[in-house]
C-alpha cells in the first residue's frame, strides 16, 4: 500500500478512532443508563427485558424481544430521531413518518388509503340493526381531519391537496361509502368546518385532532340535522388552559423546536353536571381534567383520557332525553356542548367497553339518542369497532 | 439479525470484534483461538433468526466434510473420487430443494394438473442459497484437485457460517480463504480500511437503499390508474437503485468485515449500472454468483466451445439456473431467461452492430434492459406484474404525466440523485485523483472526507432509531 502523508493517515486513524468510540460509547451509555418504561413522545410503554426460556429461544421469541429491548432502550432517541428529520428536511422532504411539514406551521398527518371501508361500514350497519324497534334516534357523524379540511395547505403537489388528485384516498368519498354501506342517517360536518375556518383554527398544528372550536363546529352539524338550538359560544366561559401543548403528530415528525398550540376549553355556566366514571368508579362535577395540562399528553384533559363509559348528568339540561355516544377521542371535546341539551349523556369507548352498546340501550330504555362520533383518519385502523354491538 | 441494525452495529459487531482481537491464534494446543470465537459468533448470529435450522447447517457442513475425508482416503482414481463428489452435490442440492424449492414445485405441479397439493409451510432458512453453494464449491475444487483437503471440521464449519458473508455474499469459495482461515495476519491498517468500507456499506444501504426502497413501496401500492406512465417508469428506477444499492451495499459491509477479521473476500460489484451492454452487465453485477455458475456449470457443460447449438443450450441452462437460484417463483425463472436470451441476441444478433454505436446509446440500452429486467424480478405474482407492465406502457388508462410524480420527485430528489451518481465508478475516481494531489490537497481532501463519515455515521444512526420509533399514538386516545 502507498504511503500518504502524515497527516493524511493521523486524520484517517482519528476518524476511525471516532466512529469506534462512537458506537462503544453509545453502547456503554445503553448499559449503564437508567431505562424508562414508557416513552412520552411515542405514548407507549417500552418493551422490557425477555425472560428466557428454552421454548421461547427454539421460536426464536426470545430475541426478538432482546432486540425490541435493544432497539426500546438505546440512549437519546428522541434526540435522534430529530436528526434524522432534520436531515429529511435538509433533503427537501416534504411528508416525513406520514406528516406534511404544511403551510402556516400546521403539522397535518396524511389519509392512508382505506381498506376497510365495507367491513367497518357493516359492523356500524349492524349495530343499527340491533337497535331496531328500539326508540331511538341514531345518527352517525364521521368527521374529516385536517388534510381534508385544509387541503390548501399541504405542501405542493402533494396527494389529497385541494388542486391534486387524491389517488382514491379522499377522506369524504370514503365516509360517504361508509354512511350508505351502514345504511345510518347521517351528519355531515364539512359544511359547518369550512364556515368555522374563517373563525379560527379548527385543528391543532401539533396534534391529530380538532380543536374546541373544531368540535363546535361539529355540534352546530349535530343541532341542525337534530333542530336543537346550538347554544352559542358568547353564552360560553372560556379559558385558555395551556400555550404549550405539543401533541401527537409533533412527535410522530420530530421537527423539534415548533412552538406548541393553545388549547381553549369551554364552560357553559347553565349546566349543572355530575360526571361518573364507571370503570374507576370516580365522579367529578367538571369534564376536564387539568391535571394533564402538565403532561406531554394534554389532550387527554377533555374527559380525562380514555374510560369505557363515562355518564353525564346535567340537572340543568333544556329537555329529558338521554343521549348514547359512542366515539373515538375526538368526541371527548365536543361533550361539554353535547352536554346542555341532554339530562344524561352515556359516552363509550368500545375499545374498552365489551357488555356491548346495543344491550345496553336496549336495558335503559330511557335512551332517545344515539350518536356514533368518529375522525376518518383512525376509523379505518379503529379494532375497538367491532364492540359497538 | 441485519448488518444494518441497532443491535448489530452497537452490540453484537463490537462485543464480537472485542473478543476477536483479544483471542490468541494459539494456545493449549488450539490452533486458531480466533477461529472459535467467530465461530462462535457465527452460530448465534445464524441462529439467531432460525434457531432450529443450525442443525441444517451442521448437517450440510458435515456431509461436505466428510464427502472430502473419504475422497482423499478412497478415490485413488478420478473415478472414485466422483462418487464422493455426486454425493456430496446431491445432499447439498437436495437440502436447497427441499427448504426452498418444495412449495414451489408442490404448486406448479398442483396447478399443472389441477390437484390440490398442501404446501409444506416451511420456513426458508436463512443463507441456504449462500452457503450451499459454498460448501459445493469446496467439493468439486477438492475433486479437481484444486483445494486441499480440510482437515479440521470446526475450521469448515468456520468458513460456512462466517457471518459477514452468510447471509448474503458474496460466494466465497473455499479456495479463496483457505488459506486465511490458518494463518492470516491482521494488521492495523487494513482493519481501518475495512471499518471504512463496512461504513460505506452501512451508509448505502441505510441512507440510499432503504430511501429508494421506501419511495418504489410508494409507488407500487397506487391503484394501476393512479400512477401516471413516468411515476411507473420512476418507480421502477428507485426500484432498481434499491437492489443494487441494498445489495452491493451487503457485500461491502461483508468485505469490510472481513477486513478487520483478518480476511480477504472477492468483490462482488463492480458499478453495474455503469455497464455498456447486457454482457458487461453481468461481468459486474453480483459477480461471485456468474463466475460461480461460469465455472462450475456452463465450462463443464463445454461453454461456447462445441457449436453454436451447444452453447445456446448451456447458455439456456445456466440462465434459467441463475434465475431459479434467486427465488422459489417464476418471474425469476422469467427473469433469469430474459437476460439468457438477451445475452445470446448480443453474441449472434447484434453485438457487434451495438459496439459501433455511441457509448451514451449503448448505455441507455443497458439501462433499459435493467429496469425492465427488475421489474420482472420484483413481482412474483404475474398478474400484477402484467399491471405495471401496462402502467408502464401508458396501457392502464393512466396518463403520461401527472403531479403525483412531481410529489415524489420533490421528495426523494436528493437521495435519486445521490444514488444515480455513486452508480458510476466516481468514488474511485476521486480516490485517484486525490492520491495525484499533493500532501496539502490530501490532507485536505482526507480531513473533509473524514468529516463526512462521522456525519453521516449520525445520521445513519438516527434512521435506524426512527426505524425502532414507534409513535403508537392511538392508544391512549
Amino acid at each position: 500500500m502507498e504511503k500518504g502523508p502524515v497527516w493524511e493517515n493521523r486524520i484517517k486513524k482519528a476518524a476511525a478512532l471516532v466512529l469506534t468510540g462512537m458506537v462503544l460509547a453509545l453502547a456503554a451509555l445503553f448499559i449503564v443508563m437508567d431505562k424508562k418504561d414508557f416513552s412520552e413522545n411515542e405514548n407507549r410503554y417500552l418493551a422490557e427485558f425477555p425472560s428466557a426460556s428454552l421454548e421461547k429461544i427454539k421460536s426464536g421469541e426470545y430475541m426478538s424481544g432482546l432486540e425490541s429491548y435493544l432497539a426500546d432502550h438505546f440512549p437519546f432517541r428522541d434526540f435522534f430521531m430529530g436528526i434524522k428529520t432534520k436531515a429529511e428536511m435538509c433533503a427537501g422532504k416534504k411528508e416525513i413518518n406520514g406528516i406534511y411539514m404544511a403551510d402556516d406551521g400546521y403539522l397535518i398527518e396524511e389519509y392512508k388509503k382505506p381498506e376497510n371501508t365495507e367491513r367497518i361500514g357493516k359492523i356500524l350497519g349492524s349495530f343499527a340493526k340491533e337497535l331496531e324497534g328500539q326508540n331511538v334516534d341514531i345518527r352517525l357523524m364521521l368527521v374529516p381531519t385536517a388534510v381534508y379540511v385544509y387541503g390548501e395547505k399541504l405542501p405542493e403537489h402533494a396527494p389529497g391537496r385541494a388542486d391534486v388528485s387524491a389517488g382514491g384516498r379522499s377522506q369524504m368519498e370514503t365516509a360517504e361509502a361508509i354512511y350508505e354501506i351502514s345504511g345510518i342517517q347521517s351528519v355531515d360536518c364539512c359544511g359547518e368546518l369550512f364556515v368555522y375556518k374563517e373563525k379560527g383554527e379548527l385543528y391543532y398544528k401539533t396534534d391529530h385532532h380538532w380543536t374546541t372550536l373544531g368540535a363546535y363546529a361539529g355540534y352546530t352539524a349535530y343541532c341542525r340535522e337534530m333542530g336543537m338550538d346550538a347554544v352559542s359560544l358568547d353564552e360560553m366561559e372560556a379559558q385558555v388552559v395551556t400555550e404549550d401543548f405539543r401533541g401527537t403528530v409533533y412527535s410522530k415528525a420530530g421537527d423539534y423546536g415548533r412552538k406548541g398550540d393553545a388549547i381553549t376549553i369551554y364552560r357553559n355556566p347553565a349546566d349543572q353536571l355530575t360526571v361518573e366514571y364507571a370503570d374507576t368508579g370516580e365522579t367529578s362535577d367538571s369534564l376536564y381534567n387539568l391535571e394533564y395540562v402538565d403532561e406531554k399528553d394534554k389532550y387527554s384533559l377533555f374527559l380525562d383520557n380514555l374510560h369505557s363509559l363515562v355518564e353525564i348528568t346535567n340537572e340543568n339540561a333544556v329537555s329529558d332525553r338521554e343521549l348514547v355516544l359512542v366515539k373515538d377521542s375526538y368526541a371527548n371535546s365536543m361533550v361539554p356542548f353535547l352536554a346542555h341539551h341532554f339530562k344524561k349523556i352515556y359516552v363509550f369507548d368500545t375499545r374498552y367497553y365489551k357488555q356491548g352498546v346495543s344491550v345496553f340501550v336496549k336495558e335503559h330504555p330511557g335512551v332517545t339518542d344515539v350518536l356514533l362520533l368518529y375522525n376518518m383518519n383512525t376509523l379505518d385502523g379503529d379494532l375497538g369497532i367491532r364492540g359497538v354491538y | 439479525m441485519v448488518f444494518s441494525s441497532i443491535p448489530f452495529l452497537f452490540f453484537f459487531l463490537p462485543f464480537c470484534l472485542i473478543l476477536y482481537y483479544a483471542a490468541p491464534y494459539e494456545c493449549f494446543s488450539v490452533k486458531s483461538w480466533k477461529n472459535m470465537v467467530l465461530l462462535l459468533f457465527s452460530l448465534i448470529f445464524y441462529a439467531w433468526g432460525e434457531p432450529v435450522y443450525i442443525l441444517l447447517m451442521f448437517f450440510a457442513t458435515a456431509v461436505d466434510y466428510c464427502n472430502g475425508r473419504l475422497m482423499e482416503r478412497f478415490g485413488t482414481t478420478q473415478g472414485r473420487r466422483k462418487i464422493f463428489l455426486v454425493c456430496s452435490v446431491a445432499v447439498n442440492l437436495s437440502v436447497l430443494a427441499f427448504f426452498k424449492y418444495a412449495d414451489f414445485l408442490i404448486a406448479t405441479v398442483g396447478g399443472i394438473f389441477s390437484i390440490p397439493l398442501k404446501p409444506l409451510g416451511l420456513g426458508l432458512p436463512v443463507g441456504i442459497s449462500f452457503f450451499t453453494f459454498q460448501t459445493m464449491s469446496y467439493s468439486i475444487d477438492l475433486y479437481r484437485k484444486e483445494v486441499p483437503m480440510e482437515r479440521n471440521y470446526l475450521n469448515y464449519l468456520t468458513y460456512v457460517s462466517m457471518f459477514p458473508q452468510l447471509v448474503a455474499g458474496p460466494i466465497v469459495r473455499y479456495s479463496v480463504v483457505n488459506e486465511e482461515l490458518r494463518t492470516r495476519r491482521i494488521k492495523k491498517e487494513e482493519a481501518q480500511d475495512g471499518l471504512f468500507r463496512f461504513m460505506q456499506g452501512l451508509f448505502k444501504k441505510v441512507l440510499i437503499a432503504n430511501q429508494a426502497g421506501a419511495l418504489w413501496e410508494e409507488i407500487r401500492a397506487l391503484e394501476a390508474g393512479a400512477a401516471s406512465v413516468a411515476t411507473a417508469w420512476l418507480g421502477a428506477a428507485a426500484f432498481t437503485l434499491q437492489l443494487y444499492f441494498d445489495f452491493s451495499a451487503y457485500s461491502d459491509m461483508a468485505i469490510g468485515m472481513g477486513k478487520m477479521l483478518g480476511f480477504h473476500f472477492p468483490e462482488n460489484f463492480n458499478y453495474p449500472l455503469s455497464a455498456i451492454s447486457v454482457t458487461d452487465f453481468w461481468r459486474r453485477w453480483h459477480i461471485s454468483l456468474s463466475t460461480w455458475f461460469r465455472d462450475y456449470v456452463y465450462i463443464p457443460l463445454g461453454g461456447n466451445r462445441k457449436g453454436t447449438v451447444r452453447h445456446l443450450r448451456n447458455m439456456l441452462v445456466v440462465w434459467f439456473l441463475t434465475g431459479l437460484w434467486h427465488g422459489a417463483s417464476w418471474n425469476f425463472v422469467l427473469w433469469g431467461l430474459y437476460y439468457g436470451v438477451l445475452l445470446a441476441l448480443e453474441k449472434y444478433v447484434w453485438g457487434k452492430a451495438l459496439d459501433r454505436l455511441p457509448k451514451i446509446i449503448r448505455h441507455g440500452y443497458l439501462l433499459l434492459i435493467v429496469v425492465v429486467g427488475f421489474v420482472i424480478f420484483v413481482f412474483d405474482d404475474m398478474g400484477a406484474l402484467g399491471v405495471y407492465f401496462r402502467s408502464m406502457a401508458g396501457m392502464a388508462g393512466n396518463r403520461l404525466w401527472g403531479e403525483e410524480c412531481l410529489w415524489y420527485l420533490r421528495n426523494y430528489i436528493v437521495v435519486l440523485l445521490a444514488a444515480a451518481v455513486l452508480a458510476f465508478p466516481v468514488y474511485p475516481w476521486a480516490k485517484n485523483r486525490i492520491e495525484s494531489m499533493g500532501d496539502k490537497g490530501r490532507t485536505a481532501a482526507a480531513a473533509i472526507s473524514m468529516a463526512g463519515y462521522v456525519l453521516l455515521f449520525l445520521v445513519t444512526v438516527a434512521f435506524l432509531v426512527n426505524d425502532t420509533y414507534n409513535p403508537f399514538l392511538y392508544f391512549r386516545f
